[in-house]
């Protein structure tokens, strides 16, 4: 189901990991593989810690997010999650206009860190993991939890997964 | 002296003229500043003391006493027993004095070098956009030669060589860690930290563009950089006060290898035989791999530690120490089911039995294979715990994602 990108302007062909590192500014470690086009994902996908998942799957425990909390995705991006040492950013990058982000997500599970709402190609870079293509859509981004040894914390018990 | 410095530093060179030879200055200034924000030798104490007491100077104070310690655990202590000599003050709406002046000293200094690098960055010619993945930048994933042949600006390079690789190696990689283990806070900060050799990153970005021809900064602001650039040459962390300023030593080890694939000498700290950080007084930090852990990982890496530790990074680095096989087996763990996982081609989910008694509550272990390799071409394994009452290794990891097994089955890609 991974599909041949819509051509998103104002590039002609699909792009590799090291276009989009060259436009956003943004890095990966050098020894992933930079010419391979990246795979634009129309579903359930993760990266790392992080999960983005389409709308529909959990649109019945959600209560619809605000238009009004809607802002549009800068070309530089946005940072969505680091880890707890301080570094490797999960970005979400898309071209100016095409992607919105809203935090204000109201999830039952406590996962979520928000909504993406895009009309073009997104992509989601991380200094280890690469970069990955994201459909146009609606999808929700949580993150992991595990169980915790102790019966404290969220939902007595269970732990945002910390890395 | 009759014309302006170009910048703090002390290399002398003329001003370069082409593309190469400003990346190339900028490449040896930066080593410069990485070798004083790594240095292990005893503070400088007089010119330490001398630069702190220019700092108070801008602020209309009078040079403060000077308490000096070993280490940054050590001046804790120090701080927590005069904390309205040393705590950054609230200042919200209606409690912040009108004038910035009736502030407290430790929140003017704090303005002094806001200021500073306001106007620094004006001369530069670039506002600092707030990104804060600053620390990398295209150029950044090329060599110079193919930078620059690939038509990127001598200013990006010049970042790319020397700003970048030091924020990464000074502020993420050596810094944040040290913080972490030494200056562990509940509730408000004791004091502001400023952190002498480990503020070399953004003194340096400024030195070097200057050196290289990039910017020119006015007299009375290279004096005053000048200042901080005294502190980052000659001691390690320091805490103003009201009439007192806390000194630390540097540390006495400093251990570094190279980040994987660095292309312009970025450091991580690391060392598996000892702490990869220690100060004389024995205050160390120990680090595996630029992974922050507990000494217990280094010294004694038993499965019942491992399990009580909530940072997975840390779990994966004490049992990588004993090796994930032996430890299935020290640990008791018996293996539940197994299933291909959605979305990472070739590769299982496994789901393990935890013994009671090692987890305090009824669990099991997910181990799961990472969607990206690792430098060396292996994949990282990850074990989360899951509440116990399941089966199905799918489900289990839907669970960890908030998912029904259903739906984590539809995962596509994992990367």
């Amino acid at each position: 189901m991974t599909t041949p990108m819509p051509v998103p302007m104002p590039l002609t062909t699909p792009p590799t990991l090291a276009d989009l590192t060259a436009r956003t500014g943004l890095d990966v470690l050098g020894h992933l593989e930079r010419e391979v086009t990246i795979p634009v994902v129309d579903g359930l996908q993760a990266q790392g810690d992080l999960i983005v998942i389409p709308y529909a799957f959990v649109a019945r425990h959600l209560r619809e997010p605000r238009r009004s909390d809607r802002r549009r995705v800068p070309a530089a991006g946005i940072e969505l999650l680091r880890s707890a040492a301080g570094g490797n950013p999960h970005t979400l990058v898309a071209d100016e206009g095409g992607c919105h982000w809203t935090d204000r997500v109201a999830d039952p599970t406590g996962l979520a860190l928000g909504m993406i709402e895009n009309t073009a190609v997104a992509y989601l870079i991380h200094p280890e993991h690469g970069g990955t293509g994201i459909a146009p859509g609606r999808y929700l981004v949580r993150r992991q939890r595990e169980r915790a040894a102790s019966r404290q914390g969220l939902r007595g018990g269970d732990q945002l997964i910390a890395d | 002296m009759t014309r302006p410095r170009r910048g703090p530093s002390k290399i002398r060179t003329s001003l370069p003229h082409s593309s190469g030879e400003r990346v190339e200055l900028a490449q040896i200034v930066a080593a410069d500043w990485l070798r004083h924000a790594l240095s292990t030798r005893p503070s400088d104490r007089a010119r330490a003391e001398a630069a702190v007491t220019g700092l108070f100077r801008r602020l209309g104070e009078p040079a403060p006493d000077f308490v000096w310690v070993p280490s940054p655990a050590a001046a804790r202590p120090v701080l927590l027993d005069a904390p309205h000599r040393f705590r950054p003050p609230r200042l919200r709406g209606t409690e912040a004095p009108a004038r910035p002046a009736d502030w407290p000293l430790v929140s003017r200094l704090a303005n002094l070098v806001a200021d500073l690098r306001e106007r620094l960055d004006e001369r530069t010619g670039t506002e600092l956009v707030w990104q804060p993945w600053y620390g990398t930048t295209a150029p950044g994933t090329m060599t110079v030669s193919e930078a620059l042949a690939g038509g990127s600006s001598v200013r990006d390079v010049v970042d790319a060589v020397g700003r970048h690789p030091l924020r990464t190696t000074v502020d993420d990689a050596v810094r944040a860690p040290i913080r972490a283990e030494l200056m562990r806070t509940e509730g408000e900060a004791p004091a502001l930290t400023w952190y002498g050799q480990h503020d070399a990153a953004w003194i340096a970005h400024y030195d070097v563009r200057a050196r290289v021809g990039l910017a020119t900064y006015a007299h009375d602001d290279v004096a005053h950089l000048g200042l901080w650039a005294e502190l980052a040459r000659s001691t390690g962390w320091w805490w103003p006060g009201e009439g007192v300023c806390v000194m630390s030593e540097r540390p006495a080890e400093i251990h570094t290898e190279p980040q994987p694939d660095a292309l312009h000498g970025e450091l991580r700290l690391h060392r598996d035989d000892g702490p990869a950080v220690r100060y004389t007084d024995g205050a160390a930090v120990h680090v595996l791999h630029g992974v922050h852990v507990p000494e217990w990982v280094l010294t004694d890496p038993t499965p019942e530690r491992i399990h009580a530790e909530p940072n997975v990074e840390v779990r994966r680095s004490a049992i990588e120490r004993i090796g994930w096989a032996r430890y299935i087996v020290r640990a008791g763990l018996s293996l539940v089911s197994s299933a291909p996982d959605p979305g990472n081609p070739d590769s299982e989910l496994q789901l393990y039995d935890v013994p009671l008694a090692l987890w305090g509550r009824p669990t099991r272990l997910l181990l799961a294979v990472n969607g990206s390799v690792e430098p060396d071409g292996r994949r990282r394994r990850y074990g989360l715990s899951v509440p116990a009452h399941f089966d199905d290794p799918v489900a289990a990891a839907g669970w960890s994602y908030g998912l029904s097994g259903e739906h984590y089955a539809r995962l596509l890609r994992r990367t």
